[in-house]
C-alpha cells in the first residue's frame, strides 16, 4: 500500500498540493510513520483562492508549511471516528471543526471523498482550502 | 470574493437592527453604501493616507532595525536615507508581487513634504521637527501601542515573545548592540526584563511596519485605478482589498535587528508568522475597533464606569470615534488627519470646501472620510474573512447561507453600541 | 450742539423711513449705521468739551416751547447725563451692529431704532419734566413695534406686556411730577425751578414713592419686574441690547435724577428702605437666573439682579456709592448688550436657546470658539471678575454703601457669588463639554458678527484696567448730589477720602 504522498503524487487533480507539500518541505515528515490524517484539497480547491494567495505562500515556505499543517491531524481518523468529534487538534495548532451529518464537511469545506487508506494514514479528499481562525 | 450576485432569495429577511446592511454584505457589498460620492471620498482619503503611510512603514522599520534600544531615541523619526530609498515589496521593479505600478522607493510627495513641510521652506530637519511641520510618527508609534496592549487579541505571536528561543535571540542582539559599553551592559544584567520588555516592544514596530508596507502601495494603486476610471464602485474598491488580503496573506511576519554589518534574527521568518494572522487581523481589532481611550479634550473617569472592565470590550477605534470634537477621537487620530491633511487630493479639498464651514473644518471633514473608508477596509476584512472561513455568497446550500448570515450578524452586532458610527455613515450628510 | 444727538438720529430716521428710493437691506443697515456712527462720534466731541470742574449743567440750550404749561425745549449736560448719553449712543451703533444683514423690513426697523436712540438721548438731556415725560412716553410706541414685528416666539404678548406695564409706569411718572410741581407751587415744569421748591418732608415721601413706584418699573425692581423677562426674551438681539442697555438706564435715570436729586432728605430718610429693596432685587434676580433653562432668559434674569447695584449705590448716597452706581449703570449696559449679542449669535448659530441642548461650543473646528471665548469674558466681566469693569464698579458701589448698610451690602456681596455660579452653570454647559454629531453643523460666524462684540468687550475690558477713564466724569456730579443734603455731609466727606483711595487703587488693579 501506498503512503499518503504516494497516493497524492499518484492521483490525479492533486498537483498543486504535491507542488505546495514540496515547497513547504514536507515531503519527509507526510512520508514518514505517522499516522496521520490529511484533508487534501484539490486543484480546484486551490484554484479557488484569489488570484496571488498561493504564489505568495509557496515564495514562504514556513508560512506555506503552516497552512498545510492545518490540514493534517495527528493519528488515524477515519469518517466514523470523525463523527463522534466536534473539531481535530491540527498540526498547526488550531482546532479544525467538523460535522459529520447528512454530509461531511470539514469546516467550510466538504469532503468529497472520505476514508482513503494509506500505509501511513488516512486521507479525505475536500473541496476548499481550509484556513485557520 | 469578487461575487457581485444577488442574495439567494432562499434566506428570508434578516431581523438584524442593520438589517439593510446585512443584506448589503450578502449581495457582495460594502457596509458603506456604493455612491459615487462615497466612493470619490474613500479613495481620495486613501491616496492621502497612503503617502504618510509610506513615511509610517519605513520609520517603523527603521527604529525596529536599526534604531533598536537606542537609551536615547530623540532621532528615532530622523530616517535614513537608506530606508528612504528601500524598495517596497509589493512596489517597484523588483517587485516579485507588484501591487502598485509606482516605484519602490519613497513616494515623490512625500519626499518634497520632508523636506519643506507645511510651511513650504527649506529648514533644518531639527526646526521641522520641533516646530511639528513633519510626518507625525507619534501616530504611528500610538497604533503600534495598542497591537502591544491588546495582546490577547495576537496570542500565537505574542506567546512567541516569551519563549526560550526569543529570549536567547533578543540577549544576542541585545549583546552585541551594547557592545563596550558596560554601562548598559551592566544594567541589562541587573533588570534584564526591562530589556526584553523593550525588544518585545520593537518587534512589534516591525509587526506594524511590515504590515502597512503592504498597505500603502495597496492604496496608491487603488487611487492610481480610480484617476485612470477603472475603479468606479465601492464594492470594487472593497474587492480589491479583499484580493489585496488574500494575496499577501502568507507574507512572513519577522523581526530582523541590523548591527553593524551583522544580522540578528529576533523573529526569524522560518517562524512562520504571517501577515493575516499575524498583523493584519490584530492590527484591525486593536486599532479599528479598541485601541485606548485617548488623553484629548474628552476624559473618561473609569471609577464611574465609562471605561469597561475589560480589554476587549474597548471601543475607541476610528470605527466608533467621535472625530467632532477635535482631540476627544484622541490626540493621535487628529495627528493623522493633519497628516493627510497634507496629501489631500485636488478633488477632494474641492468637496470639503464645498461643505459645512470649508477651509476651517477640512480636519473633521477629512476624518469622517477616513471614517468611511475605514468602514470600508473593516468590510473587505468582514468579507475575506467569510471567504476563507465560510461560503461563497452564492453557496446552493441554505444551511451555509445561514451560516454567512451568521457571521456577518456577528459582526455587525458590534456596531450596535451607541457610540459606533455605522449608522452615521449611510448618510451622506454626516460629514 | 446737544440738539445733535437728539435731531441727528431723528433725521436719519424720518429719511429712511420715508425717503422715497430704493434701499437694499444692507445699504439701509449702512445709512443707519452711518448716522448712529455720526452721532457716536458727536458723543466723543462732547467729551473733549465736557467741564470737569463744573459741578453743575454745562452746554444748556433753551427754547421757550408752551410757556402756558410750563414746557419747554430746555436741554444740558452734568456728569451722569453725560455717562448714559454715551451709552446709549455706543449701543444705538452696536445693536445697529448685531442687527441681521437680511432682516425683514429693513428700512421700517432701522428707522425705528434711530427714533428710539434719539429720543432716549432727549430724555437723558431734559431739563424740563415734562420733556422727560414726553419723551420717555414717546418711546413707548417704536419699542412696542420693534417688539412685536421683530420679536421672537410670543412677541405680541410680550409687547404688550411692555406697552402696559411702561405706560402704567409712565402713569405714575406723570402724577409724581405733576405733584412736585403743584406742591412746590409753580406751574413751571423746569427742573431748576423743581429743585427749589420746598415741599414738607412728609409729602416728599409720598412723591418720591410714587416716582420710586413709576421708575422701578421701568428699571425693573421686584416685584414690578415680570415683564421683563417676557420682554427681553422674545426681543431680538438688537433690541433687547437697546431695552437692556439704554432703556432700563432710564429708570435708575430717572430714579437718580428725580427722586434722588429733587427728594434728597426723603431719599435719605427712605434709604434703609430702599437698600433692602435693592438686596432683594439682587437676590431674586441671581437665584431666578439660577434656575434658567434659557440663556437668554438667564441674561435677562440678571440684568435684574444688576440694577439692584444700581439701587444699592443710590440708597447708601455717599459719594463713593454714588460714583459706583452711576459707573455701574454704564457697565451694565456695557455686559448686557455684550451678553445679548453673543446669546443672539448663539441662538442664530445653533438654533436654540436651551442650556440642555447647547454644548461644546468652544469646539474650534465646529463650534464658535471665538463667540465662546467672549462668552466666557463677559460672563466673568458680569460676575465681576478683577480686571474687568463689572469688578470696578460694584466694588465701587459697595465700598461706598458698606459703611451705610452693611447687610443689605453682604448680601449684595452674596448676590455676585450667585452670579458666578449661574454664569458658571451658562458657560459649563454652552461652551464646554462635546458637540453633538447629529446637529453641529453651524454657519460660520461672519466678521460682521464679531465687530459689535469686540468692541464691546474691548470696551469692558480696557475700563476695567482702566477704571478712572469711567468714574471721573460723573465725580463732581455725585459730589453736588450728596450735597444736597447736609447731615450726611461729615460723612460724605468722609467717604470722600476712601473714596479717591480706592478709586486708585481699583486703577492699580
Amino acid at each position: 500500500m501506498p503512503n499518503i504522498v504516494e497516493i497524492a503524487v499518484s492521483t490525479e487533480g492533486f498537483s498543486t498540493l504535491v507542488a505546495a507539500v514540496q515547497a513547504a518541505g514536507l515531503v519527509e515528515a507526510l512520508s514518514g510513520e505517522g499516522p496521520l490524517t490529511v484533508f487534501a484539497p484539490t486543484d480546484d480547491a486551490f484554484a479557488k483562492l484569489p488570484p496571488g494567495t498561493v504564489q505568495t505562500l509557496v515564495d514562504n515556505p514556513p508560512q506555506l508549511a503552516r497552512i498545510l499543517k492545518y490540514h493534517v491531524v495527528a493519528g488515524r481518523w477515519a469518517q466514523s471516528d470523525i463523527a463522534k468529534e466536534e473539531s481535530l487538534p491540527s498540526l498547526e495548532s488550531s482546532p479544525i471543526p467538523v460535522r459529520v451529518n447528512s454530509a461531511f464537511e470539514v469546516k467550510n469545506a466538504t469532503v468529497v471523498a472520505a476514508d482513503i487508506e494509506a500505509t501511513n494514514g488516512i486521507i479525505h479528499v475536500i473541496d476548499n482550502v481550509i484556513l485557520m481562525g | 470574493m469578487t461575487t457581485t450576485i444577488a442574495t439567494a432569495p432562499t434566506l428570508p429577511a434578516s431581523t438584524h437592527q442593520f438589517a439593510e446592511v446585512i443584506h448589503r454584505l450578502e449581495a457582495g457589498g460594502s457596509m458603506l453604501p456604493d455612491t459615487p460620492d462615497n466612493l470619490k471620498q474613500i479613495i481620495g482619503i486613501y491616496k492621502a493616507y497612503a503617502v504618510p503611510m509610506d513615511f509610517y512603514w519605513r520609520d517603523l522599520l527603521y527604529i525596529a532595525e536599526k534604531v533598536f534600544l537606542n537609551p536615547l531615541p530623540a532621532f528615532k523619526y530622523f530616517i535614513s536615507k537608506e530606508y528612504l530609498d528601500r524598495q517596497n515589496a509589493y512596489a517597484g521593479d523588483q517587485a516579485s508581487l507588484r501591487i502598485w505600478r509606482g516605484p519602490g522607493d519613497a513616494h515623490p510627495e512625500l519626499r518634497e513634504f520632508m523636506a519643506k513641510g507645511e510651511s513650504g521652506r527649506k529648514l533644518p530637519k531639527l526646526l521641522h521637527h520641533l516646530w511639528h511641520d513633519r510626518v507625525n510618527m507619534e501616530f504611528a508609534e500610538a497604533c503600534m501601542d495598542a497591537m502591544l496592549w491588546h495582546e490577547d487579541i495576537n496570542p500565537t505571536f505574542n506567546a512567541y515573545l516569551y519563549t526560550d528561543e526569543y529570549i536567547a535571540n533578543s540577549d544576542r542582539a541585545i549583546r552585541a548592540y551594547f557592545k563596550g559599553n558596560p554601562l548598559m551592559l551592566g544594567l541589562y544584567k541587573l533588570f534584564p526584563e526591562m530589556f526584553l520588555e523593550q525588544v518585545r516592544r520593537l518587534s512589534y514596530y516591525a509587526n506594524l511596519g511590515l504590515f502597512w508596507e503592504v498597505m500603502a502601495p495597496v492604496f496608491f494603486e487603488m487611487s492610481d485605478l480610480y484617476d485612470e476610471g477603472k475603479m468606479t464602485t465601492v464594492p470594487e474598491a472593497m474587492d480589491f482589498l479583499v484580493n489585496g488580503i488574500f494575496a499577501i496573506a502568507g507574507r512572513p511576519i519577522y523581526h530582523h535587528v541590523y548591527i553593524g554589518d551583522e544580522c540578528y534574527e529576533i523573529i526569524p521568518k522560518s517562524q512562520g508568522f504571517t501577515w493575516l494572522y499575524e498583523a493584519a487581523l490584530p492590527y484591525v481589532e486593536a486599532v479599528f475597533y479598541r485601541t485606548a481611550p485617548f488623553r484629548g479634550t474628552k476624559s473618561y473617569n473609569a471609577q464611574a464606569g465609562q471605561v469597561p472592565d475589560d480589554q476587549k470590550d474597548f471601543h475607541y477605534g476610528i470605527l466608533y470615534a467621535d472625530v467632532f470634537p477635535v482631540g476627544s477621537a484622541g490626540i493621535p487620530p487628529t495627528l493623522l488627519m493633519q497628516d493627510m491633511l497634507h496629501f489631500l487630493p485636488d478633488y477632494l479639498v474641492e468637496e470639503y470646501q464645498q461643505h459645512s464651514r470649508g477651509e476651517d473644518d477640512m480636519l473633521i471633514q477629512l476624518g469622517i472620510t477616513f471614517q468611511r473608508s475605514m468602514y470600508n477596509v473593516t468590510s473587505a476584512v468582514i468579507q475575506a474573512l467569510r471567504c476563507a472561513l465560510l461560503y461563497p455568497l452564492d453557496d446552493p446550500n441554505p444551511e451555509h447561507l445561514k451560516a454567512n448570515r451568521a457571521f456577518f450578524e456577528q459582526q455587525i452586532d458590534r456596531f450596535k453600541r451607541p457610540e459606533a458610527r455605522l449608522d452615521d455613515i449611510q448618510q451622506q450628510s454626516y460629514r | 450742539m446737544l440738539s445733535l444727538l437728539i435731531w441727528l438720529p431723528i433725521l436719519g430716521a424720518l429719511l429712511l423711513a420715508f425717503l422715497p428710493i430704493k434701499l437694499s437691506a444692507t445699504n439701509a443697515r449702512n445709512a443707519a449705521l452711518a448716522v448712529s456712527g455720526a452721532s457716536l462720534l458727536w458723543t466723543v466731541v462732547l467729551f473733549t468739551r465736557f467741564d470737569l470742574g463744573t459741578a453743575s449743567f454745562q452746554m444748556r440750550e433753551f427754547i421757550a416751547w408752551l410757556p402756558l404749561l410750563g414746557l419747554d425745549y430746555d436741554l444740558a449736560l452734568d456728569g451722569l447725563s453725560l455717562m448714559m448719553v454715551a451709552l446709549n449712543s455706543l449701543l444705538t451703533w452696536i445693536a445697529i451692529c448685531s442687527s441681521s444683514t437680511t432682516i425683514e423690513r429693513p428700512r421700517f426697523f432701522y428707522s425705528l431704532m434711530l427714533f428710539v436712540s434719539g429720543g432716549v438721548a432727549g430724555a437723558f438731556l431734559a431739563q424740563n419734566l415734562l420733556l422727560f415725560f414726553f419723551l420717555f412716553e414717546i418711546e413707548l410706541v417704536p419699542l412696542y413695534f420693534l417688539i412685536s414685528v421683530w420679536g421672537g416666539e410670543k412677541r405680541e404678548y410680550a409687547a404688550t406686556k411692555f406697552l402696559l406695564y411702561t405706560a402704567l409706569a409712565g402713569a405714575f411718572i406723570f402724577a409724581g411730577f405733576v405733584g412736585t410741581v403743584w406742591l412746590g407751587g409753580t406751574l413751571d415744569f423746569s427742573y431748576e425751578q423743581a429743585l427749589q421748591s420746598e415741599i414738607p418732608l412728609p409729602t416728599q415721601i409720598v412723591l418720591l414713592g410714587i416716582l420710586l413706584v413709576g421708575f422701578g418699573i421701568k428699571i425693573p425692581l421686584i416685584p414690578f419686574h415680570t415683564w421683563l423677562p417676557d420682554t427681553y426674551v422674545s426681543a431680538s438681539p438688537p433690541v433687547a441690547i437697546m431695552l437692556g442697555g439704554v432703556l432700563a438706564k432710564l429708570g435708575t435715570y430717572g430714579i437718580f435724577r428725580f427722586g434722588l436729586g429733587l427728594f434728597p432728605e426723603a431719599w435719605s430718610a427712605l434709604g434703609p428702605f430702599l437698600a433692602v429693596w435693592a438686596a432683594a432685587s439682587v437676590l431674586y434676580g441671581a437665584v431666578t437666573a439660577i434656575a434658567q433653562k434659557d440663556i437668554k432668559r438667564m441674561v435677562a434674569y440678571s440684568s435684574i439682579g444688576h440694577m439692584g447695584y444700581v439701587m444699592l449705590g443710590g440708597a447708601a448716597f455717599t459719594e463713593l456709592s454714588v460714583v459706583g452706581a452711576i459707573s455701574q449703570m454704564v457697565s451694565h449696559g456695557l455686559i448686557l448688550a455684550l451678553l445679548f449679542h453673543l446669546v443672539g449669535v448663539v441662538e442664530t448659530k445653533v438654533g436654540t436657546r436651551q442650556l440642555d441642548q447647547l454644548n461644546g461650543l468652544l469646539n474650534p473646528l465646529r463650534g464658535l470658539p471665538l463667540i465662546s471665548a467672549l462668552l466666557v469674558l463677559s460672563g466673568m466681566a458680569s460676575a465681576g471678575i478683577p480686571g474687568l469693569v463689572g469688578f470696578i464698579t460694584e466694588f465701587l458701589v459697595f465700598q461706598g454703601s458698606y459703611s451705610v448698610y452693611p447687610i443689605a451690602t453682604l448680601f449684595c456681596v452674596v448676590g455676585t457669588g450667585l452670579t458666578a455660579v449661574y454664569f458658571v452653570i451658562l458657560i459649563n454647559r454652552t461652551c464646554f463639554g462635546r458637540l453633538d454629531n447629529e446637529t453641529a453643523y453651524y454657519d460660520k460666524v461672519t466678521n460682521g458678527e464679531r465687530v459689535p462684540a469686540f468692541v464691546l468687550a474691548a470696551i469692558v475690558l480696557t475700563l476695567g484696567l482702566q477704571p478712572s477713564w469711567l468714574v471721573l466724569w460723573s465725580e463732581s456730579t455725585s459730589a453736588r448730589l450728596i450735597a444736597a443734603v447736609p447731615i450726611t455731609q461729615t460723612a460724605a466727606s468722609l467717604q470722600l477720602e476712601t473714596s479717591r483711595d480706592s478709586v486708585n487703587d481699583g486703577a492699580h488693579l
